[in-house]
């Protein structure tokens, strides 16, 4: 057995080419010796981000990635009574979101009662959902300034094929302006517009993407007074999409 | 009444393999800055490395049943995602620079447990290894971490033959491993 000890340090921090990264990962799943070793170069290389002078992300990235989670399949959450009676077919609606939300306990009663008057658009809801719990990508676009409070979460679904955005909290708008929805290449010189719509004043509104994402690097929504034509109003939302 | 303790990582990552949501709010509450902090390091910019953070964190709730003890600890685990996502992302563009090591300035803890006083300890003899180190073994640790480049990548952008490369390397992570190892 050829030992890879020489190649360990540059495969604990990451420096190895592919081919040569797989030749010693597999060859840590036969050696005990070289695979000490390699456990013992990890928890160094795990100790170089904590040398860094920290940083504060905005404090709203922790509620994204909990509203993405949240929508990601059949979290579970406590108390269990309150999760058990509003469970419905589907494992997934939005009365669980809201016990989800609960058991976080981060909801005054107001905010309670919102979510049960609700919950009689689960309906409409649930059929989004499904789509969402098909394993598919989702990025999440955060509303800017005066839109902080609303937010959207492009989902590429797998079972499908389709992509749609499922917007949270949306703002009224004035008469003649609509929310609209780009899709951006990565220079920044292809937009394509996707939608432009008004808000119907529900908690949830689902919206299609009618294009494949694939070649674009954002996912970006502006307020214009137009259904046609180059972007020209505010960008209140906006996310960078990930390709696989 | 009194609070209840903070669950170990060990409990939260198996709340997390069964979609507990709560652990992963905790799991972000307690690695979520640090998270943020080396994407920041890697890609340089505020938005990306919240997506960075924010993808890295799902991958997670999707992937927890994955998560082996014996593989390493939740934190490391979790920043191994965080890494992989950045560095993949700081791969594909086009322009890049990497950003010279930053002067690590001392944080208080938020919390005064005995945990987060063993971290600092190690943390604190770590960093001072790294700010020691000779230029050139630091720099090679530096680029190949926080610039996610390949060893031949590393000799061509130094002018060095790939045996200084890992040579450098070695020495540089074993002062560091030393350091660790007596703060335990």
């Amino acid at each position: 057995m050829t030992h890879v000890l020489e190649d360990l340090e540059l495969y604990a921090i990451g420096a190895l080419p592919e081919p040569d990264a797989a030749r010693v990962a597999a060859h840590l799943t036969e050696c005990p010796g070289c695979r000490a070793e390699a456990r013992a170069l990890a928890a160094v290389i795990d100790a170089i981000p904590g040398t860094l002078p920290e940083r504060e992300p905005t404090p709203g990235l922790g509620a994204r990635i909990l509203t993405t989670a949240r929508a990601d399949g059949a979290a579970t959450t406590a108390p269990r009574g309150i999760v058990r009676g509003l469970l419905t077919r589907a494992g997934f609606t939005f009365a669980a979101l809201g016990a989800a939300v609960l058991a976080l306990a981060a909801l005054d009663l107001r905010a309670v009662q919102e979510l049960q008057a609700a919950s009689a658009e689960r309906d409409a809801f649930g059929e989004t959902v499904r789509q969402v719990s098909q394993g598919g990508r989702w990025w999440y676009m955060a509303g800017k300034d005066d839109f902080s409070d609303s937010g959207g979460t492009l989902i590429a679904s797998r079972a499908t094929g389709r992509a749609f955005v499922l917007f949270h909290d949306l703002r009224p708008l004035d008469g003649a302006t609509r929310y609209t929805i780009w899709l951006v290449n990565t220079d920044g010189r292809q937009w394509s517009r996707v939608a432009s719509f008004p808000p119907d004043g529900r908690r949830f509104q689902a919206v299609d993407v009618g294009i494949p994402l694939a070649g674009y690097d954002r996912c970006v929504v502006s307020l214009e007074r137009s259904d046609s034509g180059p972007r020209l109003g505010r960008i209140v939302m906006e996310s960078r999409i990930f390709q696989q | 009444m009194s609070e209840a303790p903070d669950p170990p990582d060990d409990a939260l990552m198996a709340a997390l393999a069964v979609r507990q949501l709560a652990a992963l709010a905790t799991l972000y509450d307690r690695y979520g800055r640090l998270a943020y902090t080396l994407a920041y390091r890697i890609v340089g910019e505020a938005e990306t490395a919240e997506d960075v953070v924010h993808d890295a964190f799902l991958s997670a709730w999707r992937g927890a049943a994955g998560y082996r003890r014996d593989r390493g600890t939740a934190r490391g685990w979790l920043l191994s995602i965080v890494h992989h996502r950045a560095v993949d992302l700081l791969r594909r563009r086009t322009a890049f620079r990497p950003v010279p090591l930053e002067a690590a300035v001392e944080r208080p803890a938020d919390t005064d447990t005995a945990v987060e006083a063993e971290r600092s300890v190690e943390r604190a003899g770590v960093r001072e290894v790294l700010r020691t180190l000779p230029a050139a073994q630091r720099r090679t640790i530096e680029l190949a971490y926080f610039g996610g480049y390949t060893q031949s990548e590393l000799a061509a952008l130094m002018g060095v033959p790939l045996g200084t490369v890992k040579g450098r390397m070695r020495i540089g992570l074993q002062k560091m491993r030393r350091a660790l190892e007596s703060t335990r």
